[in-house]
Parts: C-alpha cells; structure tokens; sequence
C-alpha cells in the first residue's frame, strides 16, 4: 500500500498548528524521522461493505449483530443504504519505532508518535483512494469513528470482531477499548448511489471538543 | 495418537477446511463468537466435522480456535465448559466416520497482544493457553494457529509441551511481504518454534495458494520439520465477502507446492468439504518431495534472523564489570540506560547483543527478564543471554522472543548438567568455554578435549553442533604471552574438527598494556583468519569494528564491498563546521539550539573547573526555567520544550557519570512516582513529564503503562513518596484513574497530580486528585510546590 505521510498534519498533531514556522533542525529532523517512518512501518488494512437498515438504536448491518448506536452517526448515513467498514493500521512496527525513539531521545519520540498518528491517516487516505476506484459511481460520506459524536466506543470490540480484524490487519483492542498497534483507525464511510454531503469531521463530534488547544486559541486543527 | 508413525505411513497428511466459514453458510453472524455453538447447535459442529473426515480428512480441527478465557468471557463462559464438549463432539463425529481420522485441539491467537506490543504478559499468555490445553486433553493432538505474534506462539507451544505429551502442530499467519503483521520472518518462526520442539510448523490463513508460495517455498528451505501449508481460498471481495478461488483450482494450485516439500495440506478462511475433496484428488499418487537439509547456524529476535555464515559482532557492552555508571543504573533499575546501550552498539555495528546484568545485591533473575524485555521492546538485534545462575538463564530463555544464544556453558560437570537441558528445551544455540573442574588447560590439546567433551554432551541433548559456539578463552596477554597463539590455535582446530562455531572475548588480550586498542584489533585480525565466527568486543570502537568489516571485505564474503562502501563510502574527514565553535559556545546557546552533543561535551569540559550543582543550578535549571517560562506564554511549543528537556538531559548524563565516577551520590531534590494508568498504554504524555522533571532533579520512579492499581501504592508506600503523577489519555481509561487514586487515599499519604489529553480540570478535582496538570512544564511547577522548591 502506497502511502504518503503529510507534513503538515505531523506539524498539526506536534501542536504547532501551521502557524509557527518550526526550525530548520527540527525541521530536517521531522523529515528524516518521516522517511525512517515510512521504511519501517507495513501498514495494513481491511475493509467490508454491508448493507443497512434502520432500527430504533440506529443503523443495523447485514448479517451481523452489529448496531450503530446514536443520533449523530444516523445523521452520517442518511440517504446511505450500504456503508463501508474500515480499519487501518500503521502497524505494530510504527509502536516500535516510536517506543525505540523515546528512550533515544524524547524530542525525536515525540515528533515520531506525531508521525505514526499521520502515518494512520495516511494509511486511511490510501485506503479512501483504493475505496473510490473499487466503488465507481458511488457516493461516499466522510470517515466517521467509534467514540465521534454519540457513537459509543464500546462498539470497537464488535466492529473489530465483525472484520475479522485481528487476523486480517493485525489490530486488536485492549478492555479499555484501546486499539493495539495504537496508531490505528476504525470508522464508516456510508455509500449511495444518489449524492450525499461528505461533510467533515467538524468540532461538534470530537471528542477533543472541550480540552482542544487549537479551539482556546480560537483556530481549527484542520479536520 | 502416533504422529511420527502417521507420518512415515501417509505421504501426505490431509487436515480439514475452513470452520468459520462454515458456520456462516449455517447462519451464524460475522463477529458472532463460533464456540458457543457447541452448546447451542452440537449437531451443527459434529456433521462440519464429520463432513471433513468423510471427504478425506486425516486431521481435522475441533471447533475451539477461539474458546479461551478472554474470548469466553463475552458469553460468560470458561474453557472448561466449551472445550470438553468440542472434543466430544469431534469424537462422535470419527466414531460416524467411515474412515480414521483424528480430532487436534484447535488453539487460535487470544485475540490480544502481548508485550510490548499490547499489555498481555508472557505468563498471563501461558496460562491461558495451559487452560485451554488441559480442557482438550481427550483430542488426539494440538494445533496451534493463524498465530502472527511470535512471542505468542511460543507461549502456546511452551504450554502445550510443559502440561500435554500430544504431538503438538503449529502454523503462523503471513502476508504477501512474508511477514506476520508483528513482523515476524519465516526463518525466525522456523528457528524458534522448531527448537521448542514442534512436530510441525507451517503456514495457515491470510492470503490463497497462489500468494503464499513464495513464504512456502521459503519454509520448506530452512526447516527439516514436516511443513504444513493451510491457505485461504484465495482473497475475499469487499463487496460481496466471497474468495476468489474454486475448489479445484486451488487444489491445483496446492499440488504445485509438492515439489517445495510440502508434507501436511488443508485449507482455510473460505474453504469447505469441496476442497479438501479437490485436494485429496490432486494429491493421489504424489510423492512427498521433502529431503534433509544441513540447515545454517542461525540466531534471531521474532523480527531478524541472523545466520553464522561468517563474522558477526557481539557487542559486549550490556555488562555492569568494572563499570560504576552502568552498576548505578542496574541498581536504579533505569532501562533506558541498558536500552541506550544496546542502541548505540547496534547503530555502531553490533549483529548481537550480550545481555550480562549480574551484580551483588541486586535480583539478578527479575533484572534480567526486566532487561531482555526492555531492549526487545526497542531492537530486533538478537540477543546473547549472558549469566552464571541457571535459573536466571532458565527464567531469560522462557520470555525471549526468538532463539538466543545462551553464555555459557563449561565442561564441568554441573555446568553441563544445568544448563545444557535448558539449551535442548528452549532450543537456543550456547557458548562453551573450554574451562573444566581443573580450569583453563595451558596446553592446546587440553581445550580441544574440552570442546569435545561439551560437544559429546550436547549431543546427548540432541543439541546441534550448528548450535554450539565454543570459546577457547582469551588470556591477558600481558601475563601470559604464549597464550594468545594457543588460544587461537586450539580454535583454528575446534572449528576444523568439530563442526562447531566459534566465539571469543577479544578485549582481555590487552589488560595491563599501554594502547590496548592496537593490540585488540590485531588479536581480532589474528582470530578472524583462524575462523573466529563470533567477537564479543565493544563496537563503539570504530577501528575494532572496521577491522571486522575490512575482513569480510577481504575474506570476499562482502560482496562487491557493499558493506564496506555503505559504512566508510560517504564519510568525510571533517565535519560541516557550525555557525558557532564548540569552544565559543555557551551551554545554553548549545541548549536553545538544540545541539546535544555540543552541550555534553561543554559540560565534560565545565566539570573540569565547576561544582557539578552549580551547573545544574546555574546554568541548566534557569535555561529550562526560560524555555518552560515561554512555553506557558504560547511562544515556544512543545516539541521546542521537549527539544531543550533532551539536550539538558544528555548534560546531566555526563554529569552523572562524573558523580559516579567520583563516588558521589547524586543529589535529589525529591522522589516522584509516576505511570501511565491501568488500561491505557498511550504512555508519551507520561514520558515526556518523566524527562522534565529529571531535569530539574527530581528522582522518578516511572512504573511504565498499564500499571495496576495495587503497584502504584506499593511503589508509593516503599519509597515514601509525597507526589505521585497519573497519566490518563482516553476517557474509557480515566476510571483506572479514579480507581489508583482512591486506592492510594486507603494507604499512603501524598500528594496526587494528574494529566492527559482528555482530563479537565473539573474532573481530577471530581475523582480527587490535588493537583492538575495540564502539560508537563506545569508538572514541573507542581513538584516544585510540594517539595518547597
């Protein structure tokens, strides 16, 4: 899987919020810990497209047990009558390196725990890009996960289990709900034949909402 | 069950298909737990089972892959309760069948990492599997599978071999780059669990027959164990969730692999009784094509396999003799020094590690399972476990991941009785030292006799000479000087005669000489032509490592001088000068920049005429004060704080080797404990926290991630602590919050700060913290309240 890791997310997950200019040293640093980053990590990903239907709880998936519970995930899938599940990982090589890094060096730890969160995403990105050629002609909204908005994140376990998660991308949950390799994602791309609003992740849903640097200092993380 | 009969009689072994697939063609929902349905629908169970047998299955697998203690727990039940009946059920389906068949117990992966990859422990792994083995001991052999994480299998199969006498088969899962997700290589899953003492090993799931033959075809080249290949059907459509390869096809494609040595066939995820058919069909009349192999000298982590085919560098500096600063840190437990040794000798050349933790008055078993662990958790260089206490040897060989090499054994007999049965049952390679009863031989002959002696008895063992590293002991030079050529001699015959490797401490050659180092890299030289495979020595020392490199170079292994060029190719004399000289510069220009060795080395140079506190409490302190100062005013940003935290903290490096040096104890201005909370293994705020307040001369007791409750009290109560800090990231992890502090209020008196991504200051006052911490600057200023700092 191709990936390409963004810089200025890294910079983003780093706080400076693409509004500080970092330094040269840093910045070659973040350059060189990205390409380490993308040489030693495999990520991987899995993917199923299931149908829906509606329940009282919420969106009810095909021949699984699984329900999406709350208001806020209905409201992404409206107008869907199939949905993508997703699960990508930047894999337990990206932990590694970062672990190995921290006790090298705390500021390179840091900069490469920021890398793997960009790494997740990018992984994600590829996989959207491998989902849109799949899918042609349909409408897909925005990567909404367990734990956005009311989408409890007790369904993490579940949605996991349903695809076959541990043994097809390697990534598994802790009781705490934790995923393991940490720099994972797991979210629902509804799909329609008719256009739907992509919409974006938004400060409504996150569950950053109240401690969020980015929103004190009045500005947007981006997402 | 006979499995070595079974063998010999049958040119191939069928196994079953896919269970999981079955069950859904049945009704059963993904991400439905399968186990329960042998309870609720036996007959379901008992006609896939015998379904399989009647289409030509001699093994096939009871409906357990999934039926351990976590697993269970979300339909309430235990192993005991599911596994009994699974097997029963198999074994009314073989009394139905119309040919023989014989039922394995099926064990699949927990469904949670262990360390360092998740929070499960090695021992906590073990007994969950002993649990599920001791439930199936009615089936007629186990199956371990769809394992990635090597530690894991191992795990599995120590359980299965220490609490069963059933042949025991096992297959791990690998993806198109012959790997497992973990990272896990063919060759270290075949070294590993082929010297555990598997009947079998292979590859099962993942991907069909077609993608997997080049991971097959790599199994069959670096084991002589019967090698079992269980594919999926091909790979699954997204879309409509079916695989993409027919029956025949792929029983096709699976008779292409009988030339590669394939011994025991089946399939996987998307297979059925129509497979096995296709499989049994293709297979009639074929000839097994497996032959014995001499197979290479080998050691490995989960993750590198590294084969003594010619010089590799063990890197001896993991070893507190003679060395007070390392003696300090064993005595500190501080891991990330250990670790930091092992990074610098790997990024200097190290292929192996030795790993030597012994010193008076420490628990040199817990600190070598804390240590191996630590440097595992960082590296995939193998390690060369190196202790004098069998049992530490024993308590290091059960947690390491991979097959080590275990220093050492000697020909006295109750050397050779305690650690060459570890050697056999963990199936690591060993070092022997041609020392006896009577000593170290003078004469050549007499090590040789030695070498013998440790080689007959490992052969006992069943022990490979491949296996077997034998050092014929380096004596100081300076004492004894016709020694050296003795000691090389005996090893140029030892290799000759025995078959065996060779191993030598390098650097006691010169103790006692001026220039040690020329004298060092000459014995090694020496030693390399007489067929010296492994060097312990230090390779933080460019010439010694060089002169490995140039002799591979030489000795035309380093083909083409890649090796050679990639190292010395691009290294210039001088090194880009910086904008400011060294000797210009201030500590805190070195420290604002971010330059770590430049500060370091002022430091060395400041200790020569300053009070090592006055640098802490003059220059250091009051840099990190400005720095933090900024940080609170939003003008610098994390990464820069963390930035001058790193460079300030290779300054106290430097100064606590001085104090070491000197026998001063350091100073310390309190002792915190720390730790990132149970349940939650995001452990970087934790860190990060960690390294300030080091800086600033605090002493912290960092008790890691996932940290039990009950730990952090005792930790607390132990060292009497007035401050404890806990980390926190997801709100599904805050209640392990709430639960350690109201656990620490029970039973010590402290002060208690907390922080993490999620937590407001509203809420560590609601679960009854003292303080909040919002970053870790603030941390900082905490700790200076509460000692009066």
């Amino acid at each position: 899987m191709e990936i390409s890791i963004d810089i200025n997310e890294v910079k983003r997950f780093m706080g400076y919020g693409g509004m500080t200019s970092v330094d040269e040293r840093q910045e070659r640093l973040i350059a060189e810990l990205k390409a380490l980053m993308e040489k030693t990590i495999k990520p991987a990903a899995v993917w199923r497209v299931f149908d829906i239907t509606p329940t009282d709880e919420g969106p009810a998936l095909a021949g699984t047990a699984l329900v999406l519970k709350g208001a806020d995930i209905r409201r992404h899938l409206a107008g869907c009558d199939r949905c993508v599940l997703l699960c990508a990982t930047a894999s337990a090589k990206a932990d590694e390196l970062i672990r190995r890094k921290q006790r090298e060096d705390m500021e390179q730890g840091f900069i490469a725990d920021c890398i793997g969160s960009a790494a997740a995403e990018a992984v994600c990105n590829a996989l959207e890009r491998e989902l849109a050629e799949k899918l042609k002609g349909k409408y897909m909204t925005w990567r909404f996960s367990p734990g956005y908005g009311d989408l409890p994140l007790a369904i993490q376990p579940q949605l996991l289990a349903v695809l076959d998660a541990p043994k097809r991308a390697g990534v598994t949950c802790l009781d705490s709900l934790l995923m393991v390799p940490s720099k994972s994602v797991t979210a629902v791309i509804g799909l329609s034949d008719k256009p739907v609003e992509k919409g974006r992740q938004g400060c409504a849903v996150c569950n950053m909402a109240d401690s969020c640097r980015f929103r004190k200092e009045g500005v947007h993380c981006g997402l | 069950m006979d499995f070595k009969k079974l063998m010999n009689e049958k040119e191939f072994i069928i196994l079953d298909g896919a269970m999981g697939t079955m069950l859904q063609a049945a009704g059963l929902g993904a991400g439905e737990n399968s186990e329960m349905l042998n309870l609720t629908r036996p007959e379901l169970i008992e006609e896939i089972n015998l379904g399989y047998i009647e289409a030509g299955s001699d093994i096939f697998y009871c409906n357990t892959f999934g039926a351990n203690r976590h697993k269970l727990r979300s339909v309430g039940k235990t192993p005991a309760e599911i596994i009994p009946i699974a097997v029963e059920i198999a074994n009314r389906a073989k009394a139905r069948a119309s040919r023989k068949a014989y039922c394995a117990l099926d064990i699949g992966s927990i469904g949670q990492l262990l360390e360092p990859n998740g929070t499960l422990t090695f021992e906590e792994a073990y007994d969950i599997f002993k649990e599920m083995i001791l439930a199936g001991k009615d089936a007629d052999c186990i199956v371990i599978e769809t394992m990635t994480d090597l530690i894991e299998a191992k795990a599995a199969l120590l359980a299965a071999k220490e609490n069963s006498d059933l042949p025991v088969l096992c297959t791990m899962t690998f993806e198109e780059n012959m790997r497992t997700f973990t990272g896990c290589c063919i060759e270290s899953m075949a070294a590993t669990l082929g010297g555990l003492g598997a009947d079998a090993i292979g590859i099962n799931c993942s991907l069909g027959p077609r993608e997997l033959y080049p991971a097959v075809e790599k199994l069959c080249s670096v084991t002589n164990l019967p090698v079992i290949i269980k594919p999926n059907a091909g790979l699954p459509d997204p879309v409509t969730n079916k695989y993409n390869v027919m029956p025949e096809e792929f029983g096709e494609l699976l008779k292409k692999m009988i030339p590669l040595g394939i011994k025991i066939v089946g399939g996987c995820c998307g297979t059925s009784p129509d497979y096995i058919r296709a499989v049994v069909k293709n297979f009639e009349g074929e000839k097994c094509a497996a032959v014995k192999k001499t197979l290479p000298s080998m050691v490995c982590s989960a993750n590198t396999a590294v084969v003594i085919d010619c010089p590799r560098i063990i890197g001896e500096r993991i070893n507190p003799t003679g060395k007070k600063r390392f003696q300090q840190a064993l005595r500190e437990h501080d891991l990330d020094y250990i670790c930091n040794q092992a990074i610098e000798q790997i990024d200097a050349g190290a292929e192996i590690l030795d790993v030597n933790v012994g010193l008076p008055g420490i628990d040199e078993k817990e600190m070598m399972i804390s240590a191996v662990k630590a440097v595992q958790s960082i590296c995939d260089t193998p390690l060369q476990i190196d202790s004098s206490t069998p049992e530490v040897l024993d308590a290091a060989l059960r947690i390491y991941n991979g097959k080590p090499i275990v220093n050492s054994v000697n020909g006295e007999e109750k050397s050779l009785n305690a650690v060459l049965p570890l050697v056999a049952k963990y199936g690591a390679a060993v070092v022997g030292l041609c020392l006896d009863e009577g000593g170290i031989p003078k004469s050549v002959e007499g090590r040789v006799a030695i070498a013998e002696k440790i080689c007959r008895r490992a052969d006992e063992y069943g022990i490979p000479r491949s296996d077997i590293c034998i050092d014929c002991l380096t004596l100081t030079c300076s004492a004894e000087q016709e020694a050296a050529m003795q000691t090389l001699e005996a090893l140029r015959i030892c290799k000759e005669k025995l078959g065996v490797r060779t191993v030598l401490g390098v650097s006691n050659i010169s103790f006692g000489l001026p220039q040690r180092e020329i004298v060092n890299r000459t014995f090694l030289t020496m030693a390399l032509t007489k067929g010296l495979d492994l060097p312990i020595m230090n390779p933080n020392i460019a010439s010694m490592t060089s002169a490995v490199r140039a002799y591979r170079l030489l000795a035309n292994i380093d083909r083409n001088a890649e090796e050679y060029v990639a190292n010395y190719g691009g290294e210039t004399p001088a090194a880009t000068a910086p904008a400011v000289k060294q000797e210009e510069m201030t500590l805190g220009y070195a420290m604002s920049k971010g330059l770590k060795n430049d500060a370091a080395a002022i430091t060395a140079k400041l200790l020569e005429s300053t009070d090592p506190m006055e640098i802490v409490n003059g220059i250091l302190i009051p840099e990190l004060d400005r720095v933090g100062a900024e940080f609170e005013k939003g003008k610098l940003f994390l990464p820069q704080l963390i930035q001058t935290a790193g460079v300030a903290q290779s300054c106290f490096e430097v100064i606590k080797e001085y104090l070491s040096k000197n026998g001063a104890a350091g100073v310390s201005k309190g002792t915190i404990v720390i730790c990132t909370v149970k349940g939650d293994i995001h452990d970087i705020g934790k860190n990060i926290v960690k390294v300030l307040l080091e800086n600033y001369g605090y002493t912290v007791i960092d008790l890691g991630k996932d940290v039990d409750p009950a730990l952090v009290v005792k930790a607390a109560k132990e060292n009497d602590v007035k401050l404890v800090g806990l980390s926190a990231l997801m709100t599904t992890t805050l209640g392990g919050m709430e639960e350690t502090i109201k656990l620490l209020r029970a039973n010590h008196e402290c002060k208690i700060m907390v922080g993490g991504a999620v937590l407001t200051p509203e809420y560590a006052e609601k679960i009854g913290a003292d303080y909040y911490a919002r970053d870790a600057k603030q941390s900082c200023d905490i700790a200076k309240e509460v000692f009066g700092q």
